[in-house]
C-alpha cells in the first residue's frame, strides 16, 4: 500500500477527473475558469485533481464521471491490440488510477477491464524485457505505464545479473592462460 | 493554486535519477507556503461566525480550502523526506566530505542535517569500535593475498605462525590481515593477474 511519503502515489492523485457538483461551493471560484463570481454553482461540470474529487465524492458533494481512459474508445483499442496501446504518454498511472477510481464510480466493469488489459500486455512485455539490451531503450518501453515499467526494469536487471553470474568463473581462466606467456616488458 | 505548484516540485524531484538530487528549489517551496497561507485566509473568512453543522455553500468552499492545505502539506513533507533519504545515502555511498557539486544542490539546513547525521553515525561506530562504511558489499573471498611493506617479524595467527619479512607475499585470512592493513604495514593485492606477471619475470 502506498504510504504518506510515496511520491508516485502523490503524483498519481494529481490526475484530472471530470466531476459534476451536487452542491454549490463559495470562495473557490478558481476551480471553475468560466465563473464570474467567486463560487461554483450546483450542477457545474469541472475538472478537478483526483485527490480533491476523491474526498468530495466520499462526502457526496460531487459525482465523478468516468474519464476517457476507461471509456468505450479505450476498450475498443484494447480489444484490437492491447500491447500497442500507448499508456506511457497518455495515462502513465493507468492501473493505480483505475484501482482507486473503481470504488467511487458505479461502473463495475473497470476491474475486469484492467485485469484483461494487463494480462494481454504482460505476455509481450515479458518476452521483450528478457531479451532487451542494456543500452538501447526499445521503443515499446515508452508505451508502458509506470507500474509496467518497474516490472520491465526488474526483468532487465535480473537478466544482467544472470549474465554476470554466468561469466564469473571465466575471469580466473583468463588469468592462467595469460600467465604462460613470457612478458618481456613490465610496467 | 490547488497544489499545482507542489506537484511540480515533486515532478522535478522524481525526474532525477535514483540517488541524485536536483538543486533545492527554495523559490517554489516558498510559493507553496504562501499558497497555503492564502488558502488559510480564505478558509477563515468562510468559516467565521458560521454554525459548523449546516452544510451550505460556505461549508463546502471552506472544506475545499482545508483539503488544499492538507495536500500542499503532504507534497512538501514528501519533498523534504525524499531529499533527506538521499542525503543519508550520501554518507554511506560518498563519504564524510561531499564534493562541491553535491553541496551546491543542498540548502543550508540540509547541509547541517548531513553534518549531524555524520556525527550520529560516527559516535555509533565509535561505540561499536567498527567502521561500518567499509565493505558495503560482503567480500567474495575470505582469503586475500598480501605483500608486507615493513618488517614485522614472527606473528602468530590462529593456529600457525607466519614470518612477515619485508617484501614477502602471503596468503592470509582477511580477518587476520585486516589489523595490519589498517596500520599500513601490509598491502593487499587484489588482482591475481599482476601477481602472476611479477613471479614469471
Amino acid at each position: 500500500m502506498p504510504g504518506y511519503y510515496d511520491i508516485s502515489d502523490i503524483l498519481m492523485e494529481d490526475e484530472a477527473v471530470s466531476v459534476v457538483f451536487h452542491v454549490g461551493a463559495n470562495g473557490v471560484g478558481l476551480l471553475d475558469p468560466g465563473t464570474e463570481t467567486n463560487s461554483v454553482e450546483k450542477g457545474a461540470k469541472i475538472d478537478l485533481p483526483f485527490w480533491l474529487a476523491h474526498e468530495l465524492c466520499r462526502r457526496r458533494a460531487v459525482s465523478i464521471t468516468i474519464p476517457s481512459c476507461f471509456g468505450q474508445k479505450m476498450k475498443k483499442d484494447v480489444q484490437a491490440d492491447a500491447a500497442c496501446v500507448d499508456l506511457g504518454t497518455r495515462y502513465p498511472y493507468f492501473y493505480e488510477f483505475g484501482c482507486k477510481l473503481f470504488p467511487l464510480v458505479g461502473d463495475k466493469s473497470i476491474g475486469p477491464f484492467l485485469r484483461h488489459t494487463f494480462a494481454n500486455r504482460y505476455k509481450e512485455m515479458l518476452s521483450k524485457s528478457h531479451t532487451a539490451s542494456l543500452n538501447a531503450i526499445p521503443k515499446f518501453v515508452l508505451r508502458l505505464s509506470k507500474e509496467e515499467y518497474q516490472l520491465f526494469e526488474a526483468a532487465r536487471s535480473s537478466m544482467v545479473e544472470f549474465k554476470k553470474w554466468r561469466v564469473r568463473d571465466l575471469g580466473l581462466m583468463k588469468t592462467t592462460i595469460v600467465g604462460h606467456k613470457r612478458k618481456t616488458d613490465l610496467h | 493554486m490547488y497544489a499545482r505548484r507542489a506537484a511540480q516540485l515533486l515532478q522535478e524531484l522524481s525526474s532525477c535519477e535514483e540517488g541524485q538530487l536536483p538543486p533545492y528549489n527554495g523559490d517554489k517551496f516558498d510559493q507553496v507556503i504562501r499558497e497555503c497561507e492564502e488558502h488559510s485566509r480564505q478558509f477563515q473568512s468562510l468559516i467565521r461566525d458560521k454554525d459548523i453543522e449546516t452544510k451550505n455553500e460556505d461549508h463546502y468552499g471552506s472544506f475545499i480550502h482545508h483539503l488544499s492545505i492538507i495536500r500542499n502539506k503532504r507534497c512538501l513533507m514528501a519533498y523534504m523526506y525524499k531529499r533527506a533519504e538521499v542525503i543519508q545515502s550520501y554518507r554511506w555511498n560518498v563519504g564524510r566530505v561531499l564534493p562541491r557539486e553535491i553541496q551546491d544542490k543542498l540548502n543550508f539546513s540540509e547541509q547541517e542535517y548531513f553534518k549531524d547525521y555524520c556525527g550520529v553515525i560516527d559516535s555509533y561506530m565509535k561505540d561499536l569500535d567498527l567502521d561500518l562504511t567499509v565493505d558495503m558489499v560482503p567480500p567474495k573471498d575470505p582469503y586475500i593475498r598480501v605483500r608486507v611493506l615493513s618488517e614485522i617479524g614472527e606473528v602468530s595467527l590462529g593456529d600457525h605462525a607466519v614470518s612477515l619479512t619485508k617484501d614477502s607475499f602471503h596468503f592470509l585470512r582477511r580477518t587476520d590481515a585486516e589489523p595490519f592493513i589498517s596500520q599500513v604495514l601490509l598491502h593487499s593485492i587484489i588482482l591475481m593477474l599482476n601477481f602472476e606477471c611479477v613471479i614469471i619475470f
